[in-house]
């Protein structure tokens, strides 16, 4: 195939930040085909240097509004490690509620407002707000209880303000999760299984694409790991958290700000898929028959699946939601304070599965508790060297098809993966009309 | 039922995009009554769920209306044609604008749903809240309390 193809997807997205597709083939030997990045580097750890340790998990919580619960737990994790902060049993389970939640929101929110459009070839949600309106009310149905888990456990969905380091400085009601608990299985439940319903229904418009990479995530021996575990790779097998600067290896390219990672091989895969590959024998059999309905099957190597894996891990977040809870009131709540006298000062790691992938929060404190040094590797940093990967082996295969189709499937491609390209400003444009 | 929701819309680590959070905080000290209070943050889409079922909102968030930094517009959200982002890349391209024409095509706007804009010199990450718009401030509380306050005398008219 002797083809010329130039394609320059240019997103500009808010004030900062935008990610541009850029493909160019010359009389059919791809020279070019990669997701470009700009987004602020590194701010993460200007920000963070010379905070106390009460502040760190408060500053990195605002870092973004999307993802904001994830940073705000590793970076607990982090603290606690480097100052040895012990914490309970309670505040293990109320922080896996947490995750579930937020994990629940943004695999919903990424499956129908953004994966649903493009299996419709609508372009946006809106159109889908006419002619489907129920479907767009379940999303959001199934946000809003996601949002008030973050509500109950966290004192606030937004921004949460009572996980502390060492704990929690405020525990839910007793009342407030039975009430969470309900909705979970009255509500949340049977619109997940809608929604599989739904996702079933646009299945046959997904990609067929395949391309075997490295699966990178966290793994524990008794759960679907997203809390805690190791660093597992589908090529290499497990190893400790504390290795994590050995596995992303980042490192610079000409056409991003962003740090690309790769760990065996040029490039390797991060969020729902990746967990999917790893762990999904852990998983119960309401969310493997979700995965068997939705035509999910072990190591999957379609990038496209991700929204899939995606939903079938809501399936799994409103079911362990309702065990975490029954757990909680059956050891009894005890309103402990949490432990924030450190026992050392130094470096701590801290690593938990956010919605789009693993992450990693490293932080260095002197011995007034302060932060001296600041790292964190986020997941669609990881995932960017992957995208790059995926596209060049697409191109070529779908080659034959119109420009616009390649484009979307580029498009599609990107979005599969979720990105959380750079945390906006939500700043409105505003017109008047005289 | 609150007879006046304020949510302020911003991210906090922005510059002057922090101005609508930093106004529900100054709210909150005034002990107002029966008027309901939200820090949205940056979650936008998660402003739907306090325009449903409320009589009245007042949005507080930086703007860009082509004004003097620190200049306040208050306007009925029907009076203003708020942009669309074209981005479709991430969930971030979901923003206020976004959540309106949601809200009011799922049928959820409020009776009455106003905005106040408050023109923002910088929005850099990590900076300082700008003079002209720390200014602001004073009057933008007294606009807010005169909004708020006159509904309540005029409810049950």
């Amino acid at each position: 195939m002797s083809r010329d193809l130039n394609i320059n997807v240019h997103h500009l997205t808010r004030v900062e930040g935008h990610g541009n597709i850029v493909v160019n083939m010359k009389d059919g030997v791809l020279e070019k085909a990669h997701l470009s990045i700009v987004e602020p580097p590194r701010f993460f750890e200007a920000m963070m240097k010379g905070r106390s340790f009460h502040e760190a998990a408060i500053i990195t919580s605002r870092i973004c509004g999307i993802c904001s619960l994830g940073h705000q737990l590793t970076s607990l994790v982090a603290t606690e490690d480097a100052l040895g902060l012990e914490i309970s049993e309670q505040t293990v389970l109320l922080r896996k509620l947490l995750v579930h939640g937020a994990t629940l929101q943004s695999n919903i929110l990424h499956a129908y407002f953004l994966a649903a459009p493009d299996f419709l070839n609508v372009g946006s949600v809106f159109p889908l707000i006419a002619t489907h309106k129920d479907v767009v009310l379940r999303a959001l149905r199934m946000k809003r209880l996601a949002n008030d888990i973050g509500d109950v456990v966290s004192g606030r969905a937004v921004h949460p303000i009572t996980p502390v380091p060492g704990g929690f400085s405020k525990i839910p009601e007793k009342s407030e999760l039975l009430e969470i608990k309900r909705r979970l299985l009255e509500e949340a439940l049977p619109d997940g299984l809608e929604t599989i319903e739904t996702m079933k229904a646009l299945a046959g418009a997904i990609p067929q694409f395949e391309r075997e990479t490295e699966y990178i995530s966290l793994k524990h021996p008794d759960e679907y790991a997203l809390y805690e575990g190791d660093i597992f790779s589908s090529d290499t097998g497990a190893q400790p958290v504390q290795n994590y600067l050995d596995v992303t290896n980042e490192f610079v390219v000409k056409h991003s700000t962003s740090k690309h990672t790769k760990y065996n091989r040029s490039s390797y895969l991060v969020g729902a898929l990746a967990r999917w590959n790893n762990n999904h024998s852990q998983l119960g059999t309401e969310a493997l028959a979700a995965a068997e309905a939705m035509g999910l099957k072990p190591n999957c190597h379609n990038p496209y699946m991700n929204t899939i894996a995606q939903v079938v891990e809501a399936v799994h977040c409103i079911l362990d939601s309702v065990r975490i809870i029954d757990k909680l009131i059956e050891n009894g709540l005890k309103n402990e304070k949490p432990n924030q006298t450190p026992t050392r000062y130094g470096r701590g790691i801290g690593s938990n599965e956010v919605p789009r992938g693993i992450l990693f929060h490293d932080y260095t404190y002197d011995n007034k508790g302060n932060i001296v040094k600041a790292n964190c590797i986020i997941p669609t940093g990881q995932n960017l060297a992957n995208i790059d990967d995926d596209m060049v082996k697409l191109v070529p295969e779908i080659i034959n098809k119109s420009k616009e189709e390649i484009t979307l499937s580029l498009e599609m491609l990107v979005r599969a993966y979720d990105p959380c390209i750079s945390c906006s400003v939500h700043m409105l444009e505003v017109d008047f009309v005289e | 039922m609150s007879a006046y929701t304020v949510i302020g819309v911003g991210n906090r680590l922005r510059a002057d995009d922090a101005i609508g959070p930093l106004l529900i905080d100054e709210l909150k000290k005034q002990d107002l009554e029966e008027v309901e209070l939200v820090d949205a943050g940056m979650d936008a889409l998660g402003i739907l769920e306090f325009l449903e079922n409320r009589d009245k909102v007042l949005i507080i968030d930086a703007c860009r209306m082509g004004r003097s930094p620190g200049d306040l517009v208050l306007f009925m959200a029907n009076e203003a044609e708020v942009m669309m982002e074209p981005d479709q890349i991430s969930l971030h391209g979901l923003g206020l604008a976004e959540a309106l024409k949601m809200a009011g095509s799922l049928e959820m706007l409020p009776r009455v749903l106003k905005i106040i804009g408050i023109e923002p010199l910088s929005v850099e990450l990590n900076g300082e809240i700008s003079k002209p718009v720390k200014e602001a401030m004073t009057l933008a509380m007294d606009l807010i309390l005169k909004e708020v306050l006159n509904s309540q005398e005029h409810r049950g008219y």
